[in-house]
């Protein structure tokens, strides 16, 4: 099933009012993702940007239950409000963590790795910046080689880890990448998640312009290079079966990397190879 | 209502299983994981409707007990030691959004080095979280406490550890008297609070300014000081149901007229009282006064029970490195400006350390020979 714009609700349940900035990639992929999640859903988020720019005091920029959580723990909480759920017999609540790449991928790792291998009925999602932002922008295990960040002024000499082949190795029965670029992808991508009765997992590129160093009205647009350059490839891999869901244009990957300030120390040796890998990893036909 | 022998961690797994528990998540540690192991095969053999989530580690334990209880359940778990020091973040973060959850807890020492013996050391380094804490003095107050952990919790609104010590309690057989069901759900109604409501959605710990911290952790430290009333309230009424009145902050035995009071808290209680028969059937006018709760502490019912002494010796299974054992400080600052007695404590029984009857026995004659100046925090049994 395909989605339209005009199947979509109208109402925002999450995003007005919100603390992000105004181009703010993060509160994109929220507003995004809770067209399809709906009002009956829990939401858990540990310390980022995300948390921290959904409620103020008395105020929250959530029309759902949101819970800031601590950092380490967002998948281990929202097992326990499963099991809560469970017990109160309650089976028409979706509940979701939604973490930054570090609370996924770094310092929230143990937590998610122990609710995967549960499979429990849940979601955890990564809105990935690809760096520790909510601190002034850090280098984390999500920051593409050579990209620079507050704390490295020569550039990542290390490889971003891949979340993604990490979670499908957990034999989960849905794992999906999206793009803020590719709503009705994403937003198809968090039905089928729903639909999963175990634990499902999204990694969703999120640019954040100030972290990236690019203008903020081109927040989308360079979520959009990222995958027509090949560099974030969207796929899902639903029980097993992987399945590329957006065939990208395959623009040169300079075109995506030159613009952006944080790779202004980029060789131009190291976008060859970046290039050739690109080309290599697509031209084998792997669909 | 039937009698059975019970380790202290059989107990605090039957005391949770009689208050209904309904979500417990649980990382084993030693020596508290036969508790969780319990309360598993109550699950699995029916005797309890509870969900049981297998995390991943300690930290991830008070995590989903804490999403189970913001989202209406309620909700237990075990630890101790390194595992309980894993939790800290989380422990604080409970207090704070004000969870009535509750932990069992079979103390143990803390590493480096490596001990998994009895201790006190990992209980106290809490004091400052935010949770009540009640030290159990057998395996039947493990049970007792535990049921009225939540009644306490419940009503304050405020989480609540119950200590019992590694292996003396938690692996040590004592006859338990296992209540009627009935009569606990009389006492303990469930009564759900719901945080997370999708019926009734609102943002938890919200980025909160300098206009409104201060005020939370007011209103923290008044349930806090709440608990000191309902802890005495709560232990009269199961005392009245069920026929065992632990009493509540603290409790004293053969205090009157005793010019010499021993205070300390958990295992070393029941060793304590033999001592103080013993002395007292020689004529020494020794008498013990048990710290029940250590969190909030009893400032108020300390004064008034040690008014009529001349000398205090208190036991710290627990060292606070640079300033002494904390119950002596603490037992120190809640007596300042009180007569002049004289407040001796000792540092005893760490990482398991022999401190039973012959032991207490010697500190207090060593605490006898004392005059005026106070013993502080002096290392005993090295």
């Amino acid at each position: 099933m395909t989605l339209r714009i005009e199947d979509l609700p109208k109402e925002e349940l999450f995003g007005q009012g919100n603390g992000g900035c105004k181009a703010c990639g993060a509160a994109i992929a929220g507003r995004q993702a809770m067209k399809v999640l709906g009002e009956r859903t829990i939401i858990t988020i540990p310390a980022s940007c995300m948390a921290t720019l959904g409620g103020n005091n008395q105020k929250t920029a959530w029309k759902i239950p949101f819970y800031h959580t601590l950092f380490e723990m967002a998948p281990a909480v929202s097992s326990g409000i499963r099991a809560a759920l469970e017990i109160q017999g309650v089976n028409d609540v979706n509940v979701v963590s939604w973490g930054g790449d570090a609370g996924s991928a770094d310092i929230g790792f143990q937590a998610l790795t122990g609710a995967a291998e549960r499979n429990e009925h849940m979601i955890h999602v990564c809105y990935d910046n690809e760096m520790y932002m909510n601190t002034g922008g850090q280098q984390s295990s999500q920051t593409p080689l050579y990209a620079l960040t507050s704390n490295d002024h020569i550039g990542k000499p290390v490889k971003k880890k891949n979340m993604l082949a990490i979670m499908e190795a957990h034999g989960l029965d849905y794992v999906a990448s999206a793009s803020i670029a590719y709503p009705f992808d994403l937003m198809e991508k968090f039905q089928n998640a729903l639909a999963n009765p175990g634990f499902s997992y999204i990694h969703i590129l999120a640019p954040c312009y100030r972290g990236w160093q690019i203008p903020g009205e081109k927040t989308i647009e360079f979520a959009r290079l990222a995958v027509e350059s090949g560099l974030w490839e969207l796929f899902e891999v639903k029980k097993g079966v992987r399945t590329r869901t957006h065939e990208p244009s395959l623009i040169p990957v300079a075109d995506y990397l030159l613009p952006q300030g944080r790779f202004k120390n980029i060789s131009k040796k190291a976008v060859e190879e970046i290039q050739t890998s690109i080309t290599k990893y697509y031209g084998r036909g792997d669909k | 209502m039937s009698t059975t022998l019970l380790t202290g961690s059989e107990a605090a797994a039957y005391g949770a299983k009689l208050a209904k528990i309904e979500v417990i998540a649980y990382y084993p540690i030693t020596p508290a994981f036969p508790a969780m192991e319990r309360v598993s095969k109550f699950i699995q053999d029916g005797e309890l409707k509870a969900n049981f989530v297998r995390v991943e580690s300690d930290h991830s334990a008070l995590a989903a007990t804490l999403g189970a209880s913001l989202a209406g359940a309620r909700a237990f778990t075990v630890t101790n030691s390194q595992g309980l020091l894993y939790m800290t973040e989380v422990c604080y973060h409970t207090a704070g959004l004000r969870q009535p959850v509750v932990m069992a807890c079979a103390n143990r020492a803390l590493s480096a080095p490596h001990s998994r013996f009895p201790e006190q050391g990992d209980a106290v380094s809490q004091g400052a979280n935010g949770w009540i804490q009640l030290f159990c003095e057998n395996n039947q107050e493990v049970l007792d406490n535990t049921i009225q952990a939540f009644k306490i919790a419940e009503t304050v609104k405020l989480p609540v550890l119950v200590n019992y010590e590694g292996y003396v309690q938690s692996h040590t057989l004592e006859e338990v008297v296992i209540p009627d069901q009935e009569k606990v759900n009389a006492f303990l109604p469930l009564v759900r609070f719901k945080t997370l409501d999708v019926e009734n959605p609102q943002g938890v710990n919200t980025v909160t300014s300098p206009d409104f911290y201060m005020d939370y952790k007011f209103r923290q430290n008044e349930a806090m000081n709440e608990a000191v009333k309902v802890i005495g309230e709560v232990a009269e009424t199961y005392g009245q149901e069920f026929g065992r009145n632990w009493s509540g902050l603290i409790e004293t035995y053969k205090m009157d007229g005793a010019e010499h009071a021993l205070v300390c808290m958990g295992s070393m209680v029941s060793e304590a009282r033999l001592a103080v028969d013993e002395l007292r059937s020689q004529g020494k006018k020794v008498g013990l006064v048990k710290v029940r709760a250590w969190r909030p502490f009893p400032v108020e019912a300390l004064r008034a029970s040690l008014k009529k002494v001349n000398k205090v010796t208190v036991f710290d299974k627990n060292i606070v490195y640079g300033m002494g054992g904390a119950l002596g400080t603490e037992v120190r600052g809640a007596l300042y400006g009180q007569a002049s007695l004289n407040v001796n404590s000792y540092i005893v029984g760490l990482g398991g350390r022999k401190f039973g009857l012959n032991e207490i026995k010697q500190v207090i004659e060593l605490s006898e020979k004392t005059v005026k100046q106070d013993v502080i925090s002096e290392w005993f049994g090295l």
